[in-house]
């Protein structure tokens, strides 16, 4: 007995310690993803979007935003004039690509599958490992990657500075000159913040619409939040938890292994985890995966049926096989590719400005 | 000796309408939003998503800190009752009558990071249907469960529960069972001169954990006589071990094993010479028992059979039968469930148990055959209305056994 009460206390004694110790951040190099604002509240209901947020030093003003527009799919942000935003990001296949991965210029192919840039704005970091904190942040680095657009970040200003058609918008927009890379990822991210998707049967359908989904898609949704466990990674508005997730897939393309989110924090948890993408519009960018090694949302559901992947040696705990039938697999994929495809025209059919409508 | 007959025929009577109060917490569905398959194959069957929920506090993994407490969250209470039509035949008669079995009123959620807790009350709404466990007859209801949970203290690998709560070794919980009529017989045995009921809820600490390999532990140290102030200074404890292969969590996918003991005192003289303001007593003369079992979970696509075995033993100061010898007995059940239809909404099961009891105490022998079917209304979120029929045909004793029937057809519902 003596023993059992020495124990005890000396449980006492370590408990409060110990909870105060898993308090402390461990090895982040970002901010923890629960001080940013946006998904600071926890689990939440899939629902309609909220309104956008947009950052305290970056307003949205039409005028920035059209700018935006002008630099998201100019070629002259490259090293080589042959690749601009859209080249991975295009409205026509759900603002991400053919894939499996991306190819920039000189045709090098890039690791990961492009993330849609469709609803980025409510993500709480962006890329596929979290390593940039806002999409301004993001802005920059497709520029400077070596695989994408090859260029330099001076380079980038001084191509624009020479053009004086853009001297004179970015003069208008930020009332300054010369045009500075703050300048340009600001713009950026501010035309980004507009490509929201809003209008998917499922908004119409919390909306109060109760014909906007069929028996099916009712069916699927039901199945979403609940025995399909989509909603434990993929809630909230944007259908995602903004976290990172090891799937235990087994990697494909160009790498052996993609440490993925660990790259970011060297926390041994984060090995080969990825971003959870949105589920919104997701039936007009196949493939799928941070890989884009499932070729259909069918084969998707087969693999989060199976209980993920192969490669379990750091599974992420919410990753359970779930025992769907046939008919519930159908409805799932009828509720992801129909009932969460938006229609707004503004974003789902965007025409991209065209070169001879670019400054000068 | 007609009388005594009767008496029997009444307690055996009595035991089918006493249902175990069951668990199934919509104040979380409420929260997140999700539907009750979520977390259950079907409520209140724990699926693996559920089973890892409670592990890990009443959180999702990996959202820790970032949950919402309970001053965040919609008043974190639910509701479960059902109410039906019992038949029940026997070779005295046949009786039937409407009945509510039972009210579980339920509080959970997370106080803050890593800290959790669950309460479960029973209202005793009529006599004998609430899970009555205190010592007062005039008691309104008990405190079936009132926990805290002390997540992640390292890691997974230890988490300590202190309250009153549902010991590891149950690990084919009886307050989650489909079943609402028939427990498992197994679990709610009595032995001659032993207060202690394997299915009761116990008070103290449990510490357990959870590995990547499939490996969990549970081990608690309780006073072992359910919720009622301890009667003696001596206190039980158990082991629980699980190795879960493949993937999932034995619950709804992959295959699990387990063992588990549970070794107590209980006191031969009591009331003791102490009784403390809280009502601990310090009864002597404690003798010890143990429980010994295993257990399996195996699963196929929607398809899950459970299996237990368990034996006890009683110091033969408690066997009032035969004080010569230990009282020794062994039991089990066997449990089939399939869920079918679009998200679980049909539950078939079939269950069979039996209790081994020594010779000299075979009229206490059970063997226990049961079916089940439930169908739920809705994939609402966060309440859920269940039409369930049960039927249950008894045989108690070896040699000239008192056999019966009990069918049941209800309305189980919570919020």
């Amino acid at each position: 007995m003596k023993r059992v009460k020495r124990f005890l206390m000396l449980v006492v004694l370590i408990a409060p310690s110990s909870l105060i110790a898993q308090e402390s951040p461990k090895q982040q190099v970002l901010p923890d993803i629960t001080s940013i604002n946006v998904h600071s509240l926890g689990p939440q209901r899939i629902s309609s979007l909220p309104p956008v947020p947009v950052p305290v030093d970056n307003p949205q003003t039409s005028m920035k935003v059209q700018l935006g527009k002008q630099l998201y799919f100019d070629t002259r942000l490259s090293k080589d004039n042959t690749v601009s935003c859209q080249t991975c990001h295009s409205p026509s296949m759900g603002w991400s690509d053919a894939g499996p991965t991306s190819t920039g210029i000189n045709g090098q192919k890039g690791t990961r599958r492009a993330p849609p840039v469709s609803n980025a704005a409510y993500n709480p970091l962006q890329f596929w490992d979290g390593r940039a904190a806002s999409l301004e942040d993001q802005a920059e680095g497709p520029m400077q990657n070596p695989v994408e657009m090859g260029n330099t970040l001076d380079n980038v200003v001084k191509t624009l500075n020479s053009v004086p058609g853009y001297v004179e918008e970015f003069k208008q927009v930020f009332w300054t000159t010369p045009i500075t890379i703050d300048q340009v990822i600001k713009a950026i991210a501010a035309f980004e913040r507009i490509v929201i998707t809003t209008d998917s049967p499922f908004d119409r359908y919390i909306g109060g619409d109760r014909k906007a989904l069929s028996p099916l898609e009712k069916q699927g949704m039901a199945i979403f939040n609940g025995k399909g466990h989509c909603t434990s990674c993929h809630w909230g508005p944007n259908f995602s938890d903004g976290r990172f997730h090891n799937l235990g897939a087994v990697q494909t393309g160009p790498l052996n292994v993609d440490n993925g989110r660990y790259d970011v924090t060297h926390n041994p948890k984060d090995m080969s985890a990825f971003k959870t993408p949105t589920v919104r519009d997701a039936g007009l960018r196949p493939p799928y995966m941070h890989d884009g090694s499932e070729k259909t949302l069918e084969s998707v559901v087969d693999f989060y049926n199976k209980g993920g992947g192969d490669n379990d040696s750091n599974l992420d705990p919410l990753i359970v096989p779930l025992g769907l039938s046939k008919e519930e697999v159908k409805a799932l994929v009828a509720f992801m590719s129909v009932a969460l495809t938006s229609s707004n025209p503004e974003v789902a059919h965007l025409k991209p400005v065209h070169t001879s409508e670019l400054p000068k | 000796m007609k009388k005594l007959y009767i008496l029997i025929l009444s307690l055996i009577a009595l035991s089918f309408l006493m249902p175990d109060t069951i668990y199934a917490i919509p104040a979380f569905a409420r929260k997140y939003g999700f539907t009750c398959t979520m977390c259950h194959t079907a409520y209140p069957k724990l699926n693996d998503f559920g089973q890892r929920f409670r592990d890990n506090g009443y959180q999702i993994p990996g959202q820790e800190g970032s949950e919402k407490n309970v001053l965040e969250i919609p008043p974190p209470i639910s509701l479960r009752t059902s109410t039906g039509l019992s038949i029940y035949d026997s070779k005295q008669g046949t009786t039937s009558g409407f009945n509510v079995y039972g009210l579980d009123l339920l509080a959970a959620g997370v106080l803050h990071k890593n800290i959790s807790f669950l309460i479960v009350y029973t209202p005793r709404i009529d006599v004998p249907a609430a899970n009555y466990t205190g010592t007062n007859p005039s008691q309104p209801g008990s405190m079936e469960s009132a926990n805290i949970v002390f997540s992640n203290i390292i890691q997974d690998a230890f988490n300590l529960r202190i309250g009153r709560f549902e010991p590891a070794p149950q690990v084919f919980s009886s307050h989650r069972s489909f079943y609402i009529m028939e427990p498992y017989e197994v679990y709610s045995f009595m032995t001659p001169a032993n207060s202690f009921v394997f299915a009761d809820n116990q008070i103290g600490v449990e510490a357990t954990g959870h590995f990547k390999n499939g490996f969990k532990y549970g081990v608690g140290i309780v006073n072992g006589n359910g919720g009622n102030p301890d009667n003696s200074n001596y206190k039980d404890v158990y082991l629980n071990l699980i190795q879960v292969i493949g993937k999932g969590d034995g619950q709804s996918a992959g295959q699990r094993v387990g063992l588990f003991g549970y070794y107590g005192w209980q006191p031969t003289v009591l009331p003791g010479t102490v009784v403390a303001p809280t009502g601990e007593t310090n009864g002597g003369g404690n003798k010890p028992f143990y429980r010994l079992g295993g257990d399996v979970s195996l699963n196929w696509s929607t398809l899950n059979l459970e299996m237990l075995l368990m034996q006890g033993n009683d110091d033969k100061a408690l066997n009032t039968l035969v004080p010569s010898t230990d009282y020794r007995y062994s039991g089990g059940f066997v449990e089939v469930d399939w869920a079918a239809l679009m998200n679980n909404r049909l539950i078939a099961s079939v269950l069979y148990n039996w209790v081994s009891p020594p010779s000299y105490d075979n009229g206490r022998a059970i063997k226990a055959y049961s079916l089940l079917v439930r169908h739920y209304l809705g994939d609402w979120t966060a309440f859920n209305v269940v039409l369930h029929g049960e039927y249950t045909y008894r045989e108690i004793g070896t040699t000239n056994p008192i056999k019966d029937n009990l069918f049941t057809i209800l309305v189980d519902f919570d919020f």
